[in-house]
């Protein structure tokens, strides 16, 4: 048999599990302040990421549709790697052979820049969905190239980025829990210290964490459909 | 994860005459799974042309390149975990796929199953698959019962207790995920299809059936890439309930002699080595089922936003 | 000051093997008004667009009062013709007041105050001041076209480019832009205009211009073209325009 990975158990342990015992519901909600502690890195960690995510990748959706013929393909091909790894390996290779550190910051960079190659694409079909007409009407009127990105394009592509954002909100927010790989104590890998520590509370302390994300996930998505409502343009499809 | 990648454009015809990218694309893929399935029988049968794990030419061989031979040393071990991260895959979406159509139909046409389906749906969308497969595996001990069913573990083709786990696990989670490509795709749709279907006199069953199915399959493909490639890179969180997969056993190799570059290098090439077979095979099959004049769906996209 | 304000030379241009204008020769002074017809295809909005150097020509000179446009900077250009075009592509996140205020901050510098001003009397000329505030999409098209012509004329162009400016709209809605269209040419705007809208061609035009595969086939004032053309080809497309018009209202 093949050695596990680091934090992996090599051998899986059975729970005999009388579901639903009180006990263990007890022993969750006793430490409930440690998994909502991890909440908070799993929180600051999304955060992160995506803010990451956007620096990277809006600049790298305008180079795709306005660069020049390196740029983009440099762009391009580094979206291609990123997009076609599993976030795990990308986790790893950060903490293990570009050895940044501490996990967290790791977390960011892999989980981020994984962001940043699908933002991309989200901003550059957004801006490619922007009609041909709009940039030819704003140079018709003497605006530059540049000032016309600027003041025409991008505001409509950005908006109309809101549904695809919302999306990868959401599962950057699910992704967090892979940094259970390199030890970070977010919820995931609390709600396994947990656990492991007493075997017969699994399926309760992990359906705790999973109501968790998933409040997390059901109250983002609202906000940002509440965002997209604010920004509708009048008449419009977005 | 709903409209993560674009599909890729299909085949390019140079004038009827082939493209030499394509030709070399085409061999190398025939040599990559020539390769692979050489190895995977090997193993399965014992060793059929050299022990098992063991490259068919001895590593040394490539001396006079050690990035070879370092490749050619632990290439079949990976290939051993690449099978399984195929067999994931293939059973993630297979067994998702009658269970998303049941899902997606009772979401658009459903009254209360509609709210069951959604409940479903939502709740497996809305938490991580890693939690998903904890439940399973260490919180439902689901393990233990599997290990009890003949055959598991002790013959060598039937895997062990963690894969059934695994594949579970992945055929719940991608039922949801097909779902919801499946209901956008159901929606688009013209629902004047519908309503000719039942004018014809079929029933709703049968309208959705022979009328409305047909036409959101096709539209759903590039949904379906996506899921296919969703899933080969998400199995890997296999590893972590100790399934032997391909980033199991890279990361396994380097905890031992650290060459942790190199080796999720060369487990990276496997990885994009199956997303771009799978992408090719989706876009060869939605160009043979494309219906004549009719848009696909990303070029009806694209002319709506002209 | 006697040089015309707009004088074309040879101008051509290619995409790929197909040349599709061959060298076109035309002027225009100031307050004239010409329209151009022609079949679809035959270069009517590649000649627009090589004027305001949307298109770059490849060959010929194209002399705005004066002054050779390939030497000028292509935004100042821009600045002093006016385009409105078939799609009215206005700018879809913004009001018909910001659709018209963007070049004025943008382009001429003006302050909010100005611009403001200019905006509300652009919007008034084309009979909009009480539409300022919505959005594109919550307008009709001939309501947006208006809007197109204001934001045209904020910038204090010279010249007008018409590039079929009627003819995405629904039939009961071109009269409004046409009479739009009129009172600018009644007020002296210099104006290039293709249209098939044969009222206005007799109206307002001091020529015809007849384009056909790339060059001018022939020209003239209109009553003369439509009455008297010389060559076959522009006399059948002349008579196909007026039976479909005569369809079209009877
Ligand atoms: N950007 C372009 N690239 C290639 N061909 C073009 C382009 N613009 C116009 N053409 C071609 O030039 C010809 C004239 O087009 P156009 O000037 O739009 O004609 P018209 O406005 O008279 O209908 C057409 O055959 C058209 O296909
Ligand atoms: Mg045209």
């Amino acid at each position: 048999m093949i050695p596990a990975i680091p934090f992996v158990p090599s051998t899986p342990f059975v729970s005999l599990v009388p579901l639903g015992a009180l006990a263990d519901w007890g022993f969750v909600l006793g430490n409930a302040d440690y998994l909502v502690g991890g909440l908070a890195i799993t929180i600051a960690l999304t955060v992160a990421s995506i803010l990451l995510g956007f620096a990277a990748g809006f600049p790298a959706g305008l180079i795709e549709v306005y660069g020049g013929h390196y740029s983009e393909a440099f762009v391009a091909s580094l979206g291609v790697f990123f997009r076609g790894t599993p976030i795990v390996v990308i986790i790893i290779v950060m903490f293990f052979v570009v050895g940044i550190s501490p996990a967290f910051l790791a977390a960011t960079f892999a989980l981020g820049l994984r962001s940043a190659a699908y933002q991309s694409q989200i901003f550059r079909g957004a801006i490619e969905s922007v009609s041909g007409g709009q940039m030819e009407a704003a140079r018709a009127v003497g605006l530059s190239r540049l000032q016309a990105i600027r003041h025409v394009i991008v505001p409509q592509a950005l908006r109309r980025s809101i549904p695809g954002f919302q999306n990868e909100f959401t599962i950057v927010l699910k992704d967090t829990s892979i940094a259970f790989a390199i030890g970070l104590a977010e919820l995931l890998t609390r709600s396994y210290d947990l656990f492991v520590q007493r075997t017969t509370a699994v399926l309760e302390i992990v359906l705790f964490i999973s109501l968790l994300y998933f409040l997390l996930t059901f109250s983002t998505n609202r906000v940002l459909d509440a965002l997209r409502e604010r920004f509708v343009i009048p008449g419009g499809e977005g | 994860m709903a409209e993560r990648e674009s599909r890729t454009g299909g085949s390019i015809d140079v004038g009827g005459r082939y493209d030499p990218i394509e030709v070399l694309g085409i061999l190398a893929a025939a040599l990559f799974w020539g390769w692979l399935g050489l190895r995977w029988l090997n193993d399965w049968f014992g060793g059929l042309f050299v022990r098992e794990g063991q490259a068919f030419l001895p590593p040394s061989t490539f001396e006079f390149l050690p990035a070879l031979a370092f490749a050619v040393e632990f290439a079949p071990e990976l290939a051993a975990g690449v099978w399984l991260t195929v067999l994931l895959t293939i059973v993630g979406i297979a067994l998702g796929f009658p269970i998303a159509i049941v899902l997606a139909g009772a979401r658009v046409y459903g009254r209360t199953t509609r709210w069951v389906a959604l409940g479903y749906i939502e709740l497996v969308r809305g938490t991580p698959l890693l939690a998903q497969l904890f439940v399973l595996y260490y919180g439902l001990g689901l393990s233990s019962f599997i290990r009890e069913l003949p055959g598991v573990g002790t013959v060598s083709v039937i895997p062990e207790q963690a894969v059934w786990v695994a594949m579970i696990g992945f055929t719940i989670n991608s039922a949801a995920y097909q779902a919801e490509y499946l209901r956008g795709a159901i929606e688009s749709v013209d629902p004047g299809q519908l309503r000719a279907a039942r004018a014809i006199g079929l029933s709703q069953i049968d309208g959705i059936r022979y009328v409305v199915l047909p036409q959101a399959l096709r539209y759903a493909i590039p949904g379906w890439t996506n899921e296919l490639i969703y899933l080969i890179k998400y199995s890997s969180l296999a590893a972590f309930i100790t399934v032997p997969e391909l980033f199991n056993r890279a990361s396994s190799i380097a905890s031992e002699n650290f060459r942790y570059l190199a080796l999720f290098s060369l487990a990276g090439l496997f990885y994009l080595a199956l997303v771009l077979t799978a992408t090719n095979l989706t876009s060869r099959l939605e160009d043979r089922v494309a219906i004549p004049g009719l848009a696909r769906r990303d070029e009806r996209l694209r002319e709506r936003s002209q | 000051m006697s040089d015309p304000l707009l004088s074309v030379r040879d101008l051509r241009k290619s995409f790929g093997e197909e040349e599709v204008l061959r060298g076109i020769d035309f002027e225009m002074e100031r307050r004239d008004v010409q329209v151009l017809m022609g079949p679809s295809g035959s270069g009517k909005s590649t000649l627009l667009r090589c004027v305001n150097r949307l298109s770059e020509p490849d060959d010929g000179t194209i002399t705005l009062d004066g002054e050779d446009t390939a030497a000028m900077d292509e935004n100042d250009l821009r600045r002093q013709v006016g385009m409105v075009f078939q799609g009215f592509n206005l700018f879809a996140h913004l009001t018909a007041r910001k659709n018209v205020s963007l070049g004025l901050r943008r382009v001429r510098g003006f302050s909010k105050s100005e611009t403001e001003e200019r905006a509300e009397e652009e919007l008034e000329r084309v009979g909009l001041a009480d539409q300022a505030d919505s959005y594109p999409a919550e307008l009709s098209g001939g309501q947006q076209q208006r809007v197109g012509i204001a934001r045209a004329l904020a910038m204090d162009p010279k010249l007008l480019l018409f590039d079929e400016p009627t003819s995405a709209l629904d039939p009961e809605l071109i009269g409004e832009v046409l009479s739009v269209m009129g009172e600018l040419a009644d007020d002296g705007m210099t104006m290039l205009v293709v249209t098939h809208e044969m009222g206005f061609a007799r109206e307002a035009a001091t020529d015809l211009l007849f384009l056909d595969d790339g060059t001018i086939l022939e020209r003239g004032p209109p009553t003369q073209l439509f009455e008297s053309p010389e060559h076959e080809r522009t006399a059948t497309f002349l008579r196909r325009l007026t039976d479909l018009e005569a369809g079209q209202h009877g």
